[in-house]
């Protein structure tokens, strides 16, 4: 297919846009899930009768903040493909 | 019309951009477990031999992703980048790998720095555990470089497989593959940034807590390596991203 240059202008900041978008957009959630994580291994050595209960909570917090980083991914996906 | 200038300043910037970005927290890592580990030495002097090795061991762990941007860094200046039949593509491919390794070096260094830290910390409180902590140090950094080894594979994959740009396609179409080379570099070099560094924190702190709880040993590695698995989902997804933008255009 042969693309004019506008268009290839668009498209061209459409892909560095998705790039950036799931670059910044794995940011966040590394360093969050990264944290929760961490909180929750010193939780386990100081009470590891509540083991299951601190994991769950970990599994929880993390699902919840790894959402920006599905959000990103799915940006970058429909600037990737869509546009 | 390209010549072998633009390929060549296309490499070298991006040289100079791989190893001068990925020095940064590569010495700030090392300087954290210097740090730790001479703190640890005034605590507990005994343990100095074990304090010693430790750091030494830590420190070349921390400076993995940096000796990467290095490697990236000299095959850009020594690689073949004087054949001008590479056109726009290999100029764009040569500065996205140097982003995508120096950027992916950032967030691993300063991750396994923390861990390397906390471990001395660790074995200065208690020496007689030293060897458990420091295996488990040594897990939680590989476990954090993971994401610079990502950074690594997309890097080589940008200079070793992108074609030639081909001959009487439209500006349009020159821009929009370069651009997106770019966008791939871009993505895994930020992407793991996040990754790394919270990988860090989860072997830090596991670190620590070996060091005051011995005996939950198990408890802490399967915690470790539970959230460092699901901390590490953003880099898949940067990574697939940036496969996309290298192969799907």
């Amino acid at each position: 297919m042969e693309l004019t240059l506008a268009h290839g202008i668009v498209k061209a900041a459409a892909l560095l846009g998705a790039g950036l978008c799931m670059g910044m957009g794995a940011l966040g959630p590394g360093v969050g899930e990264g944290f929760v994580a961490g909180k929750a291994c010193e939780g386990i050595a100081r009470s590891p009768e509540n083991a299951s209960l601190i994991t769950r909570t970990m599994l929880v917090g993390q699902a919840v903040s790894e959402s920006t980083g599905i959000y990103s991914l799915v940006i970058a996906l429909l600037l990737i493909f869509s546009s | 019309m390209i010549t072998v200038e633009h390929i060549q300043i296309a490499a070298f910037l991006g040289a100079g951009l791989c190893v001068g970005i990925g020095a940064v927290t590569t010495g700030i890592g090392s300087g954290i477990i210097a740090g730790e580990g001479a703190y640890g030495i005034v605590k507990q002097p005994k343990a100095n031999d074990q304090l010693f090795r430790t750091m030494l061991i830590g420190q070349a762990a921390a400076q993995t992703a940096g000796i990467f941007a290095l490697v990236i860094s000299m095959l850009l200046i020594y690689g073949r980048s004087d054949a001008p039949e590479g056109g726009w593509y290999k100029a764009a491919a040569y500065l996205a790998a140097g982003l995508a390794m120096g950027l992916g070096s950032i967030g691993p260094s300063l991750g396994a720095g923390y861990a390397g830290g906390q471990a001395c910390k660790s074995i200065a409180r208690m020496p007689k555990h030293g060897n458990a902590i420091m295996g488990n140090m040594l897990i939680g950094q590989a476990l954090s470089q993971t994401s610079a080894i990502f950074a690594l594979v997309v890097a080589f994959l940008l200079m070793y497989s992108i074609p030639n740009q081909p001959e009487g396609i439209t500006v349009g179409r020159i821009l929009v593959k370069s651009v997106g080379l770019i966008g791939a570099g871009l993505s895994i070099g930020l992407g793991t940034l996040g990754p790394g560094t919270g990988i860090g924190f989860v072997a830090g702190k596991a670190n620590d807590s070996m060091g005051r709880f011995p005996n939950q040993k198990s408890n802490i590695m399967r915690t470790m390596f539970l959230g460092a698995a699901v901390s590490e989902s953003t880099a898949i997804y940067s990574l697939v991203i940036s496969f996309l933008l290298i192969f799907a255009l």
